[in-house]
């Protein structure tokens, strides 16, 4: 089973301040399986380590203790990696800066098909019409440049981006964070209906726990570099341990409690 | 009470191609002194270029049209520059979204507050310091003596918005406009600068408009919601009254997409298909003709609906609602 683990990852940053040298812990001894077909929540505020860590989890920074496996292997040489980014693919939480400006869609998503070597040139051009028809989007916009193209039409470009190579675990980095209500809706519908049919498993970083609630079904809640609460979604939302997972919920605004004060 | 801010069907628009385009289609409110009002709309529904058109600061090209905005017995819409540099900044002040952008990084906290107090009011520097570490403790700003002489930079997210509310406050406005001025902070800090405002505005008997894109945080905020689409008003109303019983089937379409902590995948969200028109491309009939599930045909795509009554203070301009009430929206 292709199962994705962070084993008791830490990861230091020196930090300089005033000529002198501190050590900053960004990620303290974090543990992450991700099962196949799962969708995981990470929450917690700006500067909990949340998006650390999911970078260490697909190599872009390297961790200071702990060791990543994917089916059972630990990932470490260049080449373990580069086979782990086959089936892992990172999501990036601003849609704009993570596409090339000058560089059309259709290149865009041929371009990860290329890298791998996967299908002949020749059939590239039909698998990127197909992974934009099944993302939701116009064969036209193979087309287009980045600034032609919505807020949420360039996050179903990065989805399908990430999608080109058939991965079994997506990390998604605050990827609905920036949508207007209604194509956020729309994307999380894609999400769902990618996990249910492809089987994909997610790794879903937000701090928005009402997003989180709807689309996880377990949840890790992280604060300065630490899991302080996991566990189911429902368990965790509904009866919150930790004093700041229950300060966090807390703070969600929330018209849901308008409507139960009501009826 | 007599309101302070009344908006009377002020439209703007920008010369395109072929004929202008209107992004803001005829649009009215009013506000009283402690009162607040939540502008709830999606990008592109022309709640920001609201916000602008009641600063003085749309774009040059924007003609902006109107019956009338009444500032406390004043035209806004026929003020010179001369006299907007009176009431900008002065009487109705704005918090930005983007606190960093909004604040200038070469100069620190306590020089920018004052140079904001002597470019409107006849006052010595060591008044305007005094009113400066007023304001900044009003906006919760912790040991401002010692804490305004930082840059910035040097200063969080959310220390940075409470430095723009204080910069805002600091010639005691009589209306504040927030346009997204909590989005970019985390939730803990958006619910702490929430609350902010929402005691300065009984404090001080501030007018408030709070511009948003999520309805959680219209409900925390309360006082009158306006739901904008595509530029037009198309649900006005109690917060409380609109959120618990929407009638536009766009209102309704939002908050059936938008999830809440009670959300669960056993009962799906409904997101609303299709997308906003292109500003221009609404023409004389509704706004949201194009992504209704329950368009009156013949009807909707020909005039525009006026406001109906649902409730006590609470209207909505739709035509299936004229037609068949609550039934024919459900």
């Amino acid at each position: 089973m292709s199962t994705l683990v962070a084993n008791r990852i830490v990861k230091t940053f020196n930090v300089k301040r005033g000529g002198k040298t501190s050590e900053l812990r960004a990620v303290n001894d974090v543990s992450l399986t991700v099962a196949p077909g799962e969708i995981v929540g990470l929450v917690g505020e700006s500067g909990c380590g949340k998006t650390t860590l999911s970078r260490i989890m697909i190599g872009i920074e390297t961790a200071t203790a702990g060791e990543i496996t994917y089916d059972g292997r630990p990932v470490k040489s260049r080449a373990d990696w580069r086979d782990l980014r086959r089936s892992v693919q990172y999501v990036f939480q601003d849609p704009f800066t993570a596409l090339c400006p000058t560089m059309r869609i259709g290149d865009a998503l041929a371009e990860p098909l290329a890298i791998h070597n996967i299908c002949p040139p020749a059939e590239r051009k039909a698998r990127v019409i197909r992974m934009l028809e099944m993302v939701g989007l116009h064969a036209d916009v193979a087309r287009r440049l980045p600034n032609q193209l919505s807020g949420g039409q360039r996050q179903r470009v990065n989805l399908a981006r990430a999608l080109m190579l058939e991965p079994k675990v997506l990390i998604c980095d605050e990827i609905v964070s920036g949508l207007d209500v209604s194509v956020q809706a729309q994307v999380l519908a894609l999400l769902i209906e990618l996990q249910e049919r492809l089987g994909l498993s997610l790794v879903f970083i937000s701090h928005d726990l009402r997003v989180v609630r709807y689309l996880c079904s377990r949840v890790l809640v992280m604060y300065m570099g630490e899991v302080v609460e996991q566990g189911a979604v429902e368990a965790v939302f509904d009866n919150p341990q930790h004093t700041y997972t229950q300060a966090l919920l807390a703070a969600i605004p929330d018209h849901s409690r308008l409507t139960a004060a009501a009826s | 009470m007599a309101p302070v801010l009344s908006v009377e069907n002020v439209s703007v628009s920008f010369p395109g191609g072929r004929g202008d385009i209107t992004v803001v289609d005829d649009v009215s409110f009013s506000l009283e002194a402690g009162q607040s009002l939540v502008i709830a709309g999606e990008s592109g529904s022309g709640k920001s270029m609201v916000c602008q058109t009641l600063l003085g600061i749309a774009p040059g090209a924007a003609k902006v049209t109107g019956t009338r905005i009444d500032w406390k017995g004043r035209d806004l819409l026929k003020l010179g520059e001369a006299e907007w540099q009176t009431i900008r900044g002065s009487e109705i002040a704005m918090i930005f979204q983007d606190p960093t952008a909004a604040l200038n990084p070469l100069i620190t906290v306590e020089n920018q507050i004052v140079d904001a107090i002597r470019a409107h009011r006849k006052v010595s520097r060591a008044e305007a310091r005094a009113r400066a570490i007023e304001v900044l403790g009003l906006a919760g700003f912790p040991e401002p003596e010692h804490r305004m002489r930082s840059y910035p930079s040097e200063l969080s997210g959310g220390l940075r918005q409470r430095v723009a509310i204080a910069l805002a406050l600091s010639c005691s406005p009589s209306l504040i406009i927030a346009d997204e001025a909590t989005t970019n902070l985390d939730v803990s800090i958006q619910a702490q600068i929430v609350k902010l405002l929402r005691d300065l505005k009984d404090k001080l008997g501030l007018a408030l408009i709070f511009v948003t894109h999520d309805l959680g945080l219209a409900s925390d905020i309360g006082g009158d919601l306006l739901v904008m689409y595509a530029g037009c008003a198309v649900e006005r109303g109690p917060v409380n009254d609109v959120l618990t019983d929407p009638t536009h089937p766009y209102t309704r379409g939002l908050l059936r997409s938008a999830p809440t902590l009670k959300s669960s995948r056993a009962n799906p969200l409904r997101p609303i298909p299709g997308q906003m028109p292109k500003p221009g491309s609404v023409g004389a009939g509704s706004p949201f003709r194009s992504r209704c599930p329950v368009v009156v045909d013949g009807v909707c795509d020909i005039k525009r609906a006026g406001w109906t009554s649902a409730g006590p203070r609470h209207d909505v301009a739709c035509h299936r609602f004229a037609l068949e009430g609550r039934e024919g929206v459900r």
